[in-house]
């Protein structure tokens, strides 16, 4: 085994983190002796290290939620939501729904004598007759275009033979999501 | 005796005035004028006719629910032969006899062609899984039999209120506020605003 010598500059070096090697030896002999002795109150210092380590913590934690639990959680001023992923096939067809069926159905909620008529209707199914009452302000030839809109997208259907009108599952769901979109706005607008 | 005994009738007829046949809350079959109708007999009692012309179903299939109203009225324009049993003496109030041209103006070249399709008809109907009196009961009301594009048969049971329906892709059963709607998408049995809604 050939011996090379090594630079002296790097000797030096070398002796010096000796030297501290051995006093943090001694450091250490010194806190164990006295942990073993019961005294309390140990400092060691580990300067920034700390802030690393509670960042590497947090990042864990966050990566954790997102990729494991597959969760997403909502803090809003009524509490805290769970929002849980949707499975991929639910989102696949949620991306099929086209756009242009969408702003119809929209713009036939966008009225508010139409919303009007939703309303009436979800306490049961009611004759035209019935419905002009409650819309006075309408002639019964706008009261039956907006029927009409409602029934092409679906939110309302008629019975033919009885002839009265009736709201759709759909018309409920979306007469629900209406107003709730509304008093979120507003909620919003008063914070 | 069983309805695979059954026998068609004469004299043949024709409507004279637009005719409803059967009406209800849910529902209604009409015949238009000039229709052919010719008896369908079992023994010497009349039980029903075969119509040809043009009529019309209303079917109100849908159900209310908590949720929302579930189905929808189903249309159907009756251009093909199709069956009653019930209410003959009823019927025989609005037919007269039918001519030669009548079956001419219904696209058949004789009465004989007119008479073979309404057999065919019945074939279908009372020798298939129907195939006794008793299976009816003695007053079962009035039942229809139309044929669909699938060369089926959809029928429609009515009695009162009760009404069952079954075609290809939908059996519908009402009985006043009790209601069971078997659709393609779903399963609905609403009975008095209580209802269960089952998605496929």
């Amino acid at each position: 085994m050939v011996k090379t010598k090594l630079p002296e500059d790097l000797e030096e070096e070398m002796k010096k983190l000796k030297e501290e090697m051995a006093n943090l030896k001694e450091q250490l002999k010194d806190v164990t002796e006295r942990t073993r002795k019961g005294k309390r109150g140990i400092h060691i210092d580990i300067g920034n290290r700390v802030h690393d380590y509670v960042e590497d913590v947090l990042e864990e934690v966050a990566e954790g939620i997102h990729g494991e639990l597959k969760k997403s959680i909502f803090i809003g001023p009524r509490g805290v939501r769970i929002l849980r992923d949707r499975p991929p096939h639910r989102r696949e067809e949620e991306l099929e729904v086209s756009l242009p069926k969408v702003a119809e159905v929209m713009s036939a909620l966008g009225q508010e004598h139409r919303l009007e008529i939703l309303r009436e209707l979800m306490s049961g199914g009611k004759y035209i007759n019935e419905l002009q009452e409650k819309l006075s302000e309408i002639t019964t030839s706008t009261l039956s275009s907006h029927l009409k809109v409602l029934e092409e997208v679906g939110l309302v259907v008629q019975e033919k033979v009885r002839g009265r009108y009736l709201i759709t599952m759909p018309g409920r769901a979306a007469y629900k999501m209406a107003r709730r979109v509304t008093r979120f706005l507003e909620r919003r607008n008063l914070e | 005796m069983t309805w695979r005994e059954f026998q068609l009738g004469s004299p043949i007829s024709k409507v004279t005035e637009t005719t409803t046949l059967w009406q209800a809350e849910r529902g209604i079959v009409e015949i238009s004028e000039n229709a052919l109708a010719i008896p369908i007999e079992l023994g010497d009692q009349q039980k029903g006719h075969v119509f040809h012309g043009q009529g019309k179903l209303l079917l109100d299939a849908i159900a209310e629910t908590d949720e929302g109203a579930i189905g929808k009225t189903i249309e159907k324009e009756l251009d093909e032969p199709f069956l009653m049993l019930g209410e003959t003496a009823k019927i025989g109030q609005h037919l007269t006899k039918a001519s030669e041209e009548d079956f001419i103006k219904m696209s058949y070249e004789n009465q004989q062609g007119f008479i073979d399709k309404a057999k065919d008809l019945c074939d279908q109907f009372f020798k298939g899984k129907v195939n006794n009196h008793e299976a009816f009961g003695r007053d079962h009301g009035l039942i229809f039999a139309f044929q669909n594009e699938a060369n089926k048969l959809d029928v429609l049971f009515a009695k009162g209120s009760k009404l069952v329906y079954k075609a290809t892709d939908i059996v519908f059963v009402s009985n006043e506020n009790k209601v069971v709607l078997k659709s393609p998408g779903e399963v609905v049995c609403s009975s008095n605003g209580k209802s269960v809604i089952i998605k496929k």
